[in-house]
């Protein structure tokens, strides 16, 4: 017998999604039949508004564009400018930005941890997750004064030279989060609810992946060595060494696996960040902001965000304030076409259960 | 840089020299190809790029409203998985009534680029299905990131101020005429170095 | 006897007291104030010493808290949130993008002064503000509870007209049902 079809709408407010959007659901029992996503609750026009800004008063808020991982965002606004204008980074400076966009990474996966275990049920991991959140946080708080937007990376280099002894305070850091994670593994992992709950959940499908345009974890997930790290290098990722972790399979199972051989690749790499740091300049000197203009051109900059791909697209008409910033997060295509066609034939208590694996961030989706 | 590690990136730009009517087109950088085309070629463009040179993946789709040629220029950016380029396709519309083709059979997730574009620019493309508003609900204003679209003049129209605003505008061209300082003496107060 | 002043100060006393120790709080994650809400409420700051918890539905939520600015779209769910609220409701503006539009004070998008649209009993700045912040906010709201001034959805009855006046500004698609009961 057929069931009788129901229209379901969650969100836009709704504790389990990770940001304020909405899906509309057709539903038969309890089977997904067609979703719908609306999204621009949360638009701001910040293309619009940095047209009316100059080029530092940009920088200040393009950092506001995804919430949980800002640093990507002032990472590819200072690489933007910096190739239309031809700026030079000190050695120190590009150092210290991979440094700060590594912690960032694990900060995110962190919350990550809490909002995957969340939706599946599991609020300990969350308590304890979020809570070693904070330790990274401290970390950037004594580096940039900020807790979750730091303003840090600024075209030319970075705000502030690492104060005094914050290499001991992030190696003790991440030695303690490395502890942790075994941690995580006995609760999240080894967990028989979880492992039921995401193996053959959400599955994408590997040989459409790249052309769906998926991007990050949930394309890694699927098999697919990909990382703009590696592909494009950006800062000095060349000169270092790390992996790309990949899985075959494309389901929740596989991404949260991904993530979590990235979290320690991230430790690692902080750590060698670290102990290669050269001395020297951190800030190549920018003119009075009121004046400084850049050279007419376009730039076309992406760096790996926690979630995949982030770019960002610059035109400079010359004058004082840019022409036109626009932002590609990784949330654009995962969260609207990816996530519509993945509902599909999933379960309702699964929405949220995927949209967090996919990392939805509705804030970069409208901005 | 030299000629020969741009290698595969000049290869796409003379194959498509050859079959195509290019308007321009270079080599920007490592990593980075550029033609600029007319807009009846985006989709034969892009078909070629995706099917034969293996361009699979649609990275991104971007608008730029060039007011004072009264044109809108779009550009299509493009990525390589296996040769690590991103190709960007260029074309340049009228502002006024400028149509494109819908390349959502191309790639489907261009169709949430096309339906943004369409309700933040005002460019139409030719059957594109999809709901009409995307991301602003009820808007009867001109679509708001062109360039004539002043969000300050709106703002004081539409919504509140809190006392106090006005002062903070005045400081910020308090600020601007002093631009011959170096570095506001409030900045050097509270920097650290 | 009962109706008499005296016995009706006592009650209040006591109910107020029973209603500031626990404030279910309904996060309407407006953007980007939500990044601070999981800290605040999980391990090191623990927000529910103070009897302060997440609460699913709006029937079942004691405070609105309204974590950033407010895109003209949300704001008509916002509204629609807070009038399915039970009466006695507080609200709390969280950064400063709700006291004064903060960054986005130019933006065609986002309202800047969220008083006007609802009433508002604490307000915390910042962009933005720490879980510290969040919680001296949380003791604030409770002190004025416990004096009886926190009276926002007081106010909204009262002054309905101007309050609605002012989202029919914006909202100009209005579809709901107005607030008349």
């Amino acid at each position: 017998m057929r069931e009788k079809s129901t229209t379901l709408y969650i969100g836009p407010q709704h504790p389990g999604i990770t940001g304020n959007m909405m899906v509309k659901l057709q539903v038969e029992g309890d089977t997904i039949v067609k979703a719908e996503t609306h999204v621009g609750y949360l638009h701001r026009g910040f293309e619009k508004l940095m047209e009316r800004r100059n080029w530092l008063q940009s920088f200040t808020i393009v950092c506001r564009i995804c919430v949980p991982e800002p640093d990507p965002n002032e990472e590819n606004y200072s690489r933007a400018v910096e190739e239309i204008e031809g700026r030079e980074v000190p050695e120190r400076a590009k150092y210290i930005r991979v440094m700060t966009l590594e912690l960032a990474r694990i900060a995110t996966y962190l919350l990550w941890y809490g909002g995957q275990s969340g939706s599946a049920g599991l609020l300990t991991m969350g308590q304890w997750s979020v809570g070693d959140r904070n330790y990274i946080l401290d970390l950037f708080e004594d580096l940039t004064g900020g807790r979750v937007y730091h303003m840090y990376i600024w075209p030319g280099g970075v705000r502030r030279d690492l104060p005094e002894g914050f290499k001991e305070k992030a190696l003790r850091t991440m030695d303690y989060l490395e502890k942790r994670l075994d941690d995580y593994d006995k609760l999240l992992f080894e967990n028989s609810i979880f492992q039921k709950r995401a193996k053959g959940v959400g599955i994408i499908d590997k040989n459409k992946a790249i052309e769906w345009g998926v991007v990050g974890p949930p394309l890694r997930g699927c098999g697919i060595q990909s990382d703009v790290r590696k592909d494009d290098p950006y800062e000095v990722y060349d000169k270092l060494d790390f992996e790309v972790p990949a899985m075959e399979g494309g389901d929740v199972w596989t991404r949260a696996l991904v993530r979590r051989f990235e979290i320690r690749q991230s430790i690692n790499l902080v750590r060698q960040v670290l102990d290669k740091m050269p001395g020297g300049e951190y800030y190549n000197k920018i003119p009075n902001p009121h004046k400084w203009t850049i050279p007419a051109g376009d730039a076309f900059v992406k760096t790996e965000s926690a979630r995949g791909e982030f770019g960002y697209y610059m035109v400079s008409d010359g004058g004082n304030k840019p022409r036109r910033v626009h932002v590609k997060g990784p949330a654009y295509v995962h969260g609207i076409t990816l996530l519509e066609n993945l509902l599909v034939g999933e379960n309702v208590a699964d929405v949220s259960f995927i949209m967090n694996s996919l990392g939805t961030c509705p804030p970069e989706i409208e901005r | 840089m030299s000629e020969n590690n741009l290698h595969n990136e000049q290869k796409l730009l003379n194959l498509l020299e050859k079959k195509f009517i290019l308007k321009g087109g270079s080599v920007r950088r490592e990593r980075r190809v550029e033609v600029k085309v007319e807009p009846k070629e985006i989709v034969p463009v892009l078909l070629y790029a995706k099917e034969n040179s293996g361009y699979t993946a649609f990275t991104h789709m971007s608008c730029v409203d060039w007011i004072e040629d009264g044109e809108f220029e779009v550009v299509y950016i493009l990525w390589h998985p296996e040769e690590k380029i991103n190709f960007f396709v260029k074309t340049r519309v009228s502002r006024d009534n400028g149509t494109l083709p819908n390349i959502d059979f191309i790639w489907r997730q261009a169709n949430t680029y096309e339906r943004e574009i369409r309700e933040m620019f005002g460019i139409q493309f030719e059957g594109l299905v999809g709901r009409e508003e995307f991301i602003l609900e009820d808007w009867e204003h001109m679509p708001p990131m062109r360039r004539d679209f002043d969000t300050a003049k709106f703002v004081e129209k539409t919504y509140f101020y809190r006392p106090g605003r006005e002062d903070a505008k005045d400081v910020r061209e308090y600020v601007q005429e002093r631009t011959d300082e170096e570095l506001p003496d409030f900045a050097k107060k509270y920097s650290r170095d | 006897m009962y109706n008499d002043k005296e016995s009706q100060k006592i009650v209040d006393i006591i109910q107020n007291y029973a209603r500031k120790h626990s404030l279910f709080i309904l996060a309407y994650g407006t953007g980007c104030g939500a990044i601070e809400i999981p800290p605040t409420m999980t391990s090191r700051y623990d927000a529910e010493r103070f009897g302060i918890r997440g609460a699913a539905t709006p029937r079942q939520a004691d405070v609105l808290l309204i974590t950033g600015y407010l895109a003209t779209k949300s704001l008509k769910r916002v509204i629609k949130v807070y009038e399915q609220m039970q009466d006695p409701k507080y609200v709390i503006g969280f950064g400063s993008c709700t006291i004064n539009g903060g960054m986005y004070w130019d933006s065609y998008n986002t309202i800047n002064v969220l008083d006007k649209y609802i009433p508002v009993d604490v307000n915390i700045n910042g962009c933005m503000p720490r879980p510290e912040a969040v919680i001296a906010g949380f003791v604030k709201l409770q002190k004025q509870i416990q004096e009886g001034k926190a009276d926002g959805w007081d106010k909204y009855k009262k002054n309905l007209d101007y309050y609605k006046e002012n989202q029919k500004k914006i909202i100009t698609n209005w579809v709901m049902p107005d607030f008349n009961w």
